[in-house]
């Protein structure tokens, strides 16, 4: 049996690696919101606007969307029409979840793989952004890994729905 | 026709390249092949950085692409957007082409597609808001700039960069979030700068040019016939640049007669010392771009007289 | 066309088995796109468009208008709307409602979204009305139809994407559905009094407040109002003079709303860490999911474009010969249609591509095309059998049954139904202050 604080130690870290991507997306976010706000104060108080400001957004929008595409993801957060859902219930509802999910995460790995091919070709031919000169692979590999991530993440929620059903509905509070 | 090829464009249908120029391409394309081959555009497939790799995978068969929007890939290229060349967009996408042939090529910049062609907008100008009238006034205000050599311009006038899409010009200026942008004459018609950038202030040879390149899927070319691809081979090149230069000349020419024939706008060209000025001004940034075009192995210094050469010849 | 529709049929089965309507759109797009050109091709191109659909500077309008928004809910400015209204309406016969749908409409003014229009005043008005015997089916109605308002009182998140996909001028959409905005309270207003008028006990009248009671309240909503006159004027340069020069295009707009909402929250003290990252938390995820579906239907789109569909569709309808209103009313009809199905995200998503060049070939104005699209989406935010709205309050109020709720809210969308018919038949509405501009 665990101790007790060895237990809690590991609840903290899984809270932490549960939420690390939640964290840099709120980051991201945050600093949109701020930089912009600096933007305009800074452009209309003392006539000088951030240069930088247009791709540091593109920037921090790519971060916020690919950190939390996983997220959503796995806590089943994605839009979907649920129409039908009165009336598919139990065994069935249970057979096409398992199949969506694991079609879903399936085609995901083109794309994936295709994004990690553009970045590198990204990387050969020296792509940058204009002014800060952040070469364009960086971005490209993490919406790649991001990518990556999320078909995982829908290949094993069909995992989990096939074998234990009742786990995911927990997923949401935790 | 046997091929149709598709045409991936990015500016709205209304704009001169997609009213004008792709339709004299298609034109030119058809007849060379005795209509066999033709083109039609299909709009806004994907934003302009995402041109170049639909094209080069096959997702399109040609498009147009603005160099700026992929800064770090070319850097060549640059050297024709410089400032101080004389001449018309038709002359400037001539030797713009000549250019590539002797010099240019070397860098390899456009690797993985087919080029088809090279070409310059007119000559970039100051629309404001305010009427400037003297290159000392430029000091302090916002504009919005493109990419590359423009924002260098901007930068070495004293200007504050403003960056947004091309788009999004109109309302930037209208909300006074800039005083002003940098853009060829077709800008006052093409983007309604009539409306929100009345003055204009015209520095012959212009600010800077832009630079565009047409581009065409590699294995789409292939598979067309030997006859097919000879044919083409008359169109693209030279011939295409120049067409595709006098469109801008053209859209630049209706953008000149909507500001004098709009009440409250104005042109007022740069006086003699100004023009002496701005050379000085220009002569870093023409360094630079020197310098960074010949560590890519290009004989930019050759390059750039040899362009400035054929355009006054022309 | 043949290949198109069978691409629809495809997305809406697919969707119809719960498959995340952005994975959907994106498969049958890519698949679809590969039948015109390679697979590598389509691979390529939906690769390339979720690397760029990200990175989109226009798009950053829609997590800042959504932070704004929860924001602005955090710092209680919701409530404080609510009181305003209520104080000079609550004594009339279902003023309780009524001052919900003039909060809802104030609400709107500085949130871009009508789900949490909806979700905000259902935490602040349902008590109240439970309170003073208002029936479910007027108190719950008047929340779901009154939010519906979030989406076409600017700052608007659909009319910023439909904005994105037409090319059209953002600045002008938002001003254009003032009009209808304020319509649309009148309306809803209207159906108010004909509930109450047909079910006296539905609505009873609360308490009359004093003029001091109603001079505290307008004193209260200083936040609110100032927010609005941030992002609103500063917007459209009204703002502009010494010493501030506030001048913003939408997304500064949206960036100063956020920040704005953020610092009212925070001087209040109703924001500690722990709700900054709920805040945040949500924003991002609401973000993702959005931008995925944005993702999946551009993909999608390029398919039905790839394949002709726009044009081909002009082509038959012009060979119809009927009048462009004809072919306007199909197209309204079609969308009320999908709109008992369809969220009203992806049915704009879906649907604009192929309607938008038809409608703007018949002559009609892209901007109040716009406004109309967006009022008959919001109509299908409130009927049956899925309307977001209501099941929204459904969450909220959990002992009210949807039946209940649909039945309420009748009233509502047939009104909805006159402004729209009043909207088609007079453009100028819409158009009067965009083209003022
Ligand atoms: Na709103
Ligand atoms: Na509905």
């Amino acid at each position: 049996m665990n101790t007790n604080s060895r237990s809690q130690e590991g609840a903290w870290a899984r809270h932490a690696l549960a939420h690390a991507p939640s964290y840099l997306a709120a980051t991201a976010l945050f600093a949109l919101m701020a930089m912009t706000f600096a933007d305009v104060v800074l452009r209309s108080v003392f006539n000088s606007p951030i240069s930088a400001a247009t791709e540091l957004t593109r920037l921090f929008m790519a971060i916020t969307v690919f950190s939390s595409l996983p997220v959503i993801s796995w806590r089943g957060e994605h839009i979907v029409v649920d129409l039908l859902d009165p009336f598919v219930r139990g065994r069935a509802a249970q057979v096409r979840d398992v199949l969506i999910d694991a079609l879903a995460g399936i085609v995901i790995f083109w794309p994936a793989i295709r994004v990690y091919e553009l970045a590198e070709r990204a990387k050969q031919y020296g792509d940058t952004t204009e002014y800060l000169q952040i070469p364009q692979f960086y971005i490209a590999y993490f919406i790649a890994f991001s990518t990556f991530v999320t078909a995982l993440i829908l290949l094993l929620r069909a995992v989990i729905r096939a074998v234990a059903p009742d786990y995911l509905a927990t997923i949401k509070n935790a | 026709a046997d091929t149709t090829l598709v045409i991936s464009s990015w500016a709205p249908p209304t704009h001169g390249m997609n009213a004008k120029m792709w339709p004299k391409l298609t034109k030119m394309i058809e007849e060379a092949t005795e209509g066999r081959v033709t083109a039609e555009i299909k709009y806004k497939l994907a934003p302009p950085p995402a041109q170049f790799d639909l094209i080069q995978d096959g997702a399109a068969d040609l498009t147009w692409i603005f160099h700026g929007y992929n800064p770090g890939r070319f850097v060549a290229t640059q050297l024709i957007e410089l400032p101080g060349y004389q001449g018309s967009a038709e002359a400037a996408s001539v030797a713009y082409w000549r250019a590539y042939e002797k010099y240019l090529k070397s860098a390899n910049e456009h690797r993985g597609v087919k080029l088809v062609a090279l070409h310059t907008h007119g000559p970039g100008q100051l629309h404001s808001s305010t009427k400037v009238t003297e290159l000392d006034q430029i000091k302090g205000m916002k504009l919005r700039l493109g990419g590359g050599v423009s924002g260098a311009v901007g930068d070495a006038l004293g200007a504050t960069g403003i960056r947004v899409p091309a788009p999004k010009v109109y309302e930037t200026l209208a909300s006074n979030a800039a005083d002003g942008v940098m853009m060829p004459m077709e800008g006052k018609k093409g983007f309604k700068l009539t409306e929100v950038a009345q003055h204009s202030y015209v520095m012959p040879g212009g600010f800077y040019r832009g630079s565009f390149a047409l581009i065409m899927n590699q294995e789409k070319f292939e598979s067309l016939s030997k006859a097919d691809q000879d044919a083409l081979m008359t169109v693209f090149g030279e011939p295409a640049s120049r067409m595709a230069g006098q469109v801008w000349d053209e859209i630049d020419a209706i953008g000149v007669e909507a500001t004098e024939s709009t009440a409250d706008n104005s042109l007022n060209t740069a006086s003699e010392a100004d023009r002496k000025a701005y050379d000085a001004i220009a002569a870093p940034i023409i360094e630079a771009a020197i310098k960074a075009a010949t560590d890519k192995g290009v004989d930019a210094k050759a390059a750039v007289e040899f362009i400035a050469s054929d355009m006054a010849a022309n | 066309m043949l290949a198109a529709s069978l691409g629809f049929a495809a997305v809406l089965v697919l969707v119809m088995l719960r498959m995340p309507i952005a994975i959907a759109m994106g498969l049958v797009g890519i698949i679809g796109y590969a039948m015109e050109t390679s697979m590598r091709a389509a691979i390529s191109m939906g690769s390339r468009l979720i690397i760029d659909t990200s990175q989109d500077y226009g798009l950053s309008v829609v997590p800042l208008f959504i932070l704004m928004g929860l924001f602005v809910n955090k710092g209680g400015l919701s409530r404080e709307l609510y009181q305003v209204s209520y104080v000079f309406l609550g004594h009339l016969r279902g003023g309780l409602a009524m001052a919900t749908i003039v909060a809802c409409g104030g609400f709107s003014a500085i949130c871009g979204s009508s789900l949490a229009t909806a979700a905000t005043m259902s935490k602040v008005a349902m008590p109240q009305m439970r309170k003073f015997g208002y029936s479910d089916g007027l108190s719950t109605a008047s929340i779901a139809a009154g939010g519906t308002l979030g989406i076409l009182i600017p700052p608007s998140v659909i009319l910023v994407i439909y904005g994105l996909l037409t090319e059209t001028s953002i600045g002008k959409l938002f001003i254009a559905g003032v009009i209808p905005g304020f319509i649309g309270i009148l309306f809803y207003l209207a159906a108010v009094r004909y509930t109450v008028f047909r079910d006296p006990k539905s609505g009873p009248a609360g308490e009359r407040s004093s003029w001091r009671d109603r001079m505290a309240a307008l004193r209260d909503v200083w936040a609110v109002l100032g927010l609005f006159v941030l992002v609103i004027g500063g917007l459209y340069g009204l703002l502009d003079f010494w010493p501030l020069h506030l001048t913003f295009s939408p997304t500064e707009a949206a960036g100063m709303g956020a920040a704005g909402a953020f610092l009212i929250a925070l001087s209040r003290k109703t924001l500690n860490f722990k709700a900054i990252r709920e805040v945040l938390f949500e924003t991002a995820r609401t973000t993702a999911s959005l931008f995925a579906v944005l993702i999946g239907a551009w993909i999608f789109s390029n398919f039905v474009n790839f394949a002709g569909l726009p044009q081909a569709l002009v082509e038959l309808v012009t060979g119809w010969g009927v009048s462009p209103m004809v072919v306007l009313l199909m197209i309204l009809a079609i969308y009320i249609i999908l709109g008992c199905v369809f969220e009203s995200l992806s049915m704009l998503l879906l649907t604009v591509p192929v309607f938008f060049p038809l409608v703007t070939s018949l002559g009609f104005d892209p901007i109040w095309f716009g406004i109309v699209v967006v009022v008959v989406t919001e109509i299908s935010l409130i009927t049956p059998p899925v309307g977001l709205n209501v099941f929204v309050l459904k969450g909220v109020v959990r002992d009210v049954s949807t039946a209940t709720i649909f039945a309420g809210v009748t009233p509502f969308w047939i009104v909805d139904i006159l402004r729209l018919a009043l909207l088609v038949f007079v453009p100028w509405l819409v158009l009067v202050l965009p083209n003022s501009m």
